[in-house]
């Protein structure tokens, strides 16, 4: 029985590990590179625009499994965050604007989806797979990273993003 | 230290209309016997792949009898059945790089050009393979084609460039990678041609519109994926012409 429970105790901690990734702190921070995109609906955002603010800078596509089923998650997260300055610009990598409209009509996210549709700025993150998230501090240096889907509603990653804003 | 190549075991297994027949030929080590997939052609050219399937595999299959149809003869080695191995990615550790030396050997002796094949992390086994084998016997393979090439060493950390497997980089082969342009590996092709490039190897890369890594293997395949799976013979085809014209300036 004790090991029954032992072998539970086991699986929910790595199946929690998977769910609630930590963030990886960049020492010393460094600057985050230059993004400036089109939304949806050809708004440009700059991420210069959002300088005192948190920014969640992540790089998504339609077809990354992980991708879609955290989105859910992202949007809880932005309503969490309400009273904090803080902004989610979800860069999609390299699809096509009537192919991320088709998606976006079934997931839903209420955050900003940035188009690039010739990839540019992928190589200029750095960015090897997805999803590939960029905590960006209210000064504009990359603060934390992360990869993988993860529920970004999480009360601890909400608490960090929360004492990043102040 | 490789005993002998035994014979035929069974073959004739499978006809389809006027497709290739399928052979098995069992490659005997000092630790095993090795099963391997048989699809017998007239040509020069001999494509020794290693899909670690235990021998399931229908796409493949059905692409080494179009292609043994144009002259193309293949081999299938099951390498995890040979070591009892579970289709895990850590088994491909355990699979001595001797063996696969054996196998090259075998293929080689058929007098053909021998080319190399293997898709997703399986692409480090034929790595491997070429590397040891390289370091005895230089410039006798006549190149490799990697299938979605999976072949970082941990989860790429997002800002910075990827590390890849030790194998990357140790070969002089001519390579050839197709790649699926809905994953996101497509945007670290290029960053994996140069890592490929570093031992020496001349390496092409092709995007293939429209499908998704694993796409000959998936069981959510769109029509693209489809269409792609049931022309993969001559994408290898184009392949091989391509890795033979590297042949030719080197």
């Amino acid at each position: 029985m004790n090991k029954s429970v032992a072998i539970l105790l086991v699986f929910l901690s790595l199946f929690s590990s998977s769910l609630f990734a930590e963030l990886h702190s960049v020492e010393p921070p460094v600057a985050a590179p230059a993004l400036s995109l089109p939304d949806t609906d050809g708004t440009l955002h700059n991420l210069e625009d959002y300088r005192g603010q948190v920014v969640l800078v992540q790089f998504w596509a339609t077809y990354c499994p992980p991708c879609i089923k955290e989105m859910p998650s992202m949007n809880r997260m932005q309503t969490k965050l309400a009273d904090t300055p803080f902004k989610i610009l979800a860069v999609n990598m390299g699809e096509t604007l009537p192919e991320v409209k088709a998606f976006l009509e079934k997931v839903k996210p209420e955050f900003t989806i940035l188009m690039d549709e010739t990839g540019h700025t992928i190589a200029d993150w750095k960015v090897y797979g997805a999803p590939s998230n960029f905590i960006i501090g209210p000064e504009g240096k990359v603060r934390y990273t992360l990869f993988g889907g993860v529920e970004w509603d999480d009360d601890k990653l909400i608490a960090q993003l929360k004492a990043l804003a102040n | 230290m490789m005993q002998l190549v035994a014979g035929l075991v069974s073959g004739w297994l499978l006809l389809c209309g006027n497709l290739s027949a399928m052979e098995h030929i069992t490659l005997d080590t000092d630790d095993t016997s090795i099963d391997i997939r048989v699809f017998p052609a007239e040509g020069e050219r001999l494509l020794l792949g290693f899909p670690c399937d235990e021998g399931k595999s229908v796409a493949e299959e059905n692409t080494a009898r179009s292609l043994a149809n144009d002259g193309i003869e293949v081999w299938m080695p099951d390498m995890l059945s040979a070591y009892m191995l579970p289709k895990l990615r850590s088994s491909l550790h355990q699979i001595p790089g001797e063996d696969l030396g054996h196998i090259i050997e075998a293929a080689l002796k058929t007098g053909k050009q021998v080319y190399l094949i293997a898709g997703g992390p399986d692409t480090e086994l034929i790595l491997r393979a070429a590397e040891q084998w390289e370091k005895t016997h230089p410039d006798t393979l006549a190149g490799a084609v990697l299938l979605y090439p999976r072949l970082y060493k941990n989860s790429p950390e997002p800002g910075q460039a990827p590390e890849y497997l030790e194998v990357v980089g140790k070969t002089k082969l001519p390579i050839f990678v197709l790649e699926g342009e809905r994953t996101p590996n497509r945007w670290s092709v290029d960053h994996l041609q140069q890592a490929l490039a570093q031992g020496g190897s001349p390496v092409q890369v092709k995007v293939i519109p429209s499908v998704r890594g694993y796409f000959y293997n998936r069981r959510d395949a769109n029509r693209s994926e489809e269409v792609v799976t049931s022309q993969l013979a001559g994408l290898i085809k184009v392949s091989l012409f391509y890795l033979s014209q590297e042949q030719m300036h080197e």
